[in-house]
């Protein structure tokens, strides 16, 4: 219950009860109010009414009439609705069930309010003593004074039974906004704490968890969904991480242990400077090859991670496949290897340039070490009808079987007839991280015979920050 | 030349200091962001590698703060972070070079000649000159003992690029970097395929050869071979 009290839910909505509530009393106040003061009105008017017929009577036929009248309304009202006293000049009661007139009643047209007690005589404390009757007193001509009384006691009950079902109004009110407020607040409460359940299992390792999303497709639903979709995203990279770190273990542990073993057999055996210089420079070159497979690795993972970098422009891809034809083609040659480029002219590109120009200088490198001598290297560049920028490499050397070709996009994977060629087995990888971060198809074909390898860039490439660099 | 580096990796910055020491360098170490500003700002220096991250003053500040009180000496700034963002924040800060650790000795030493050559004013000159070779930059003419070579445009930058570091190493890398604007290694030996097209160009008809292979390292375009 204390954490019900303390949900936002229920505040606001004990807030809201209150302004309500206070609203809705001044609203049943004042009808109170002006029900009570139109009773009392009403009241005054029919003694004033009263008074004025029997003025009527007095101016009509005089003192006797008016005698009469009252003694036989006197007679008539004995439930003691209306009272009439009529007082002689001198105070002596003419008419009336008292015996004398009120000492304390002087004033002429003056409507006063008193207790049964005050004006007749009765037991006190007996039934009935503290009526209240309102009465008006009027100067009759000739000195003689008239009273009209009337009980109030009905407008009594009224007034204390509207006000009894004012007070039950607003309890109610009141009732039903705390209520409300303690629903809502045990609704919200019930499920923020779904969501903290799942967020507790999550915080304690299971990854694989997700949000609980109702039927109602409100906020909380779609609050729930969004982090769901985070989540999945955490998972998939924090499964990504652990792959890359169970690949980095494996696949770094041997060129190490070549390396060191290397180093450790030149010590056992007697050498020479020269011969020493000379493993000392293989080691160098086994340390740089750790080191392009660790930022080949680095740059996989941020890619992959899609930690979007400034870096991205607008860039001539066809200059970049130009330049890139030209870096290559000379390799080719001098491996007797017929290199030929079908770049079509002003296809412009939004990315990361130097990525994309290492993706493409990966898929070359490749169609270099695979293409038999003699064989031929294709690299286009091309703009289809759709826009979409289509870039690709194919060489007719062994190529990939069909079953392999998802396989080699993954980090590390070497086909064995790749063994005996340098590569770190990231290669592809690297292109597939690229094309991905911009949003570009990789596909890889057979080419009857050799590998022909297409990167397709949609039209509408997301145009993220561009910086001026 | 003289040097300053500025580096708080103490192993790292012993193991510089001693390459170009050994290379023939002055050099001065200052181990933190303040020291290494101090003494950038006090003392004339060829060229300075700093690190990225330092104590004190991070790498770019202290570059980005000498370049706004006019001091122009040549800087190389050294990270461990080996992004494409991170090599243009570097050159945009005031930087002229960009190395990510770890990088190679060789290629460190290559870049900070010719990071110290590029500071000098000869660098408008239309005419270029090693031993018997010429270059006139703006007929696009090179020759050599008064015969006429005939080069593609690319050979032609990259012939430029060599003697305007006559006499200094320029790695694949750097090479990559300045003529074919491309920033990072491929792992087939494209670069060299198009230096030995150039050597058999300038070089094979003639009995002193002016392009060298310094193993490990590079090139060397040099008179004395």
């Amino acid at each position: 219950m204390p954490r019900l009290l303390r949900t936002t839910a229920f505040r606001l909505s004990l807030l809201y009860a209150a302004v309500f509530s206070l609203i809705a009393s001044a609203a049943l106040g004042f009808v109170f109010w002006s029900t009570i003061s139109h009773i009392d009105e009403q009241i005054d008017a029919r003694l004033r009414l009263e008074t004025d017929v029997l003025m009527q009577l007095f101016r009509s036929r005089e003192l006797p009439g008016l005698l009469e009248t009252i003694q036989t309304r006197n007679r008539a009202d004995n439930a003691g609705t209306f009272v009439y006293l009529l007082s002689g000049p001198d105070r002596d009661l003419l008419a009336g069930p008292l015996t004398s007139w009120p000492t304390d009643l002087d004033a002429s047209r003056t409507y006063a309010t008193f207790t049964r007690e005050q004006l007749f005589e009765v037991q006190p404390r007996s039934k009935g003593h503290d009526e209240l009757i309102r009465v008006l007193v009027t100067q009759l001509p000739g000195g003689y004074r008239m009273l009209v009384g009337h009980s109030v006691e009905d407008a009594k009950r009224l007034q204390s039974h509207t006000l009894t079902i004012v007070a039950v109004a607003i309890a109610g009110i009141v009732g039903f906004a705390l209520l409300g407020g303690a629903l809502m607040g045990w609704d919200v409460l019930r499920r923020i704490d779904a969501v903290n359940r799942a967020a507790g299992e999550i915080v304690h390792g299971d990854l694989t968890r997700r949000l609980p999303i109702s039927r109602r497709n409100d906020e909380f639903d779609a609050l729930a969904l969004r982090l769901n979709i985070m989540l999945e995203r955490i998972e998939k990279l924090l499964v990504g991480m652990r792959q890359v770190t169970d690949h980095v273990a494996h696949d770094l542990r041997k060129p190490l242990n070549r390396l060191r073993s290397r180093l450790e057999v030149t010590l056992l055996e007697a050498r020479n400077e020269d011969e020493y210089r000379e493993v000392m420079e293989d080691a160098i070159a086994d340390a740089d090859d750790l080191i392009g497979t660790f930022n080949a690795l680095l740059s996989i993972a941020q890619m992959e991670a899609d930690v979007d970098r400034d870096g991205r422009t607008q860039f001539s891809a066809s200059a970049l496949c130009e330049d890139l034809a030209e870096l290559y083609a000379a390799a080719a040659e001098d491996k007797h290897i017929t290199f030929r480029s079908d770049i079509q002219s002003a296809i412009t590109l939004n990315g990361v340039r130097g990525l994309v120009a290492q993706a493409f200088s990966n898929l070359l490198d490749n169609a270099l070490k695979y293409a038999p001598t003699d064989g031929t290297i294709e690299f286009a560049l091309r703009q289809d009808n759709d826009g979409a920028v289509v870039a690709t490499v194919a060489d007719n050397g062994p190529g990939i079987a069909a079953e392999d070709r998802e396989r080699v996009l993954e980090r590390f994977v070497r086909l064995e007839a790749a063994r005996s060629t340098p590569g770190n087995g990231l290669g592809l990888s690297l292109v597939k991280a690229v094309t991905g971060l911009h949003g570009a198809q990789l596909v890889l074909r057979d080419n009857h015979p050799g590998l022909y390898v297409e990167v397709r860039f949609p039209n509408n490439l997301p145009r993220l920050t561009v910086s001026p660099a | 030349m003289r040097i300053l580096v500025i580096e708080d990796d103490l192993d790292a910055a012993a193991f510089l200091v001693k390459g170009l020491n050994e290379s023939g360098h002055i050099v001065d170490h200052a181990a933190d962001g303040h020291d290494g500003l101090h003494l950038a700002e006090n003392n004339r220096y060829d060229v300075m590698v700093v690190d990225r991250m330092l104590p004190g003053i991070d790498g770019l500040s202290i570059v980005r703060k000498l370049r706004d009180s006019e001091v122009d000496t040549p800087a190389l700034i050294l990270s461990a972070l080996g992004e494409v963002d991170d090599r243009v924040e570097g050159l945009a800060a005031g930087g002229d070079d960009y190395l990510p650790k770890p990088y190679a000795l060789a290629e460190l030493m290559a870049r900070l000649e010719a990071l110290a050559r590029r500071a000098r004013p000869e660098q408008a000159a239309t005419q270029l000159q090693v031993g018997d070779l010429q270059m006139d930059r703006l007929k696009r003419k090179v020759t050599r003992a008064g015969q006429d070579i005939l080069l593609q445009p690319r050979e032609f930058r990259l012939l430029e690029y060599l003697m305007r570091h006559a006499g200094q190493v320029v790695t694949r890398t750097m090479l990559l970097e300045n003529v074919w604007d491309f920033h990072f290694d491929p792992q087939t030996n494209v670069v060299d395929v198009h230096i030995s097209r150039l050597r058999s160009k300038i070089d094979k008809e003639f009995a002193h050869p002016l392009l060298h292979t310094v193993r490990g390292s590079g090139y060397r375009l040099d008179e004395h071979g």
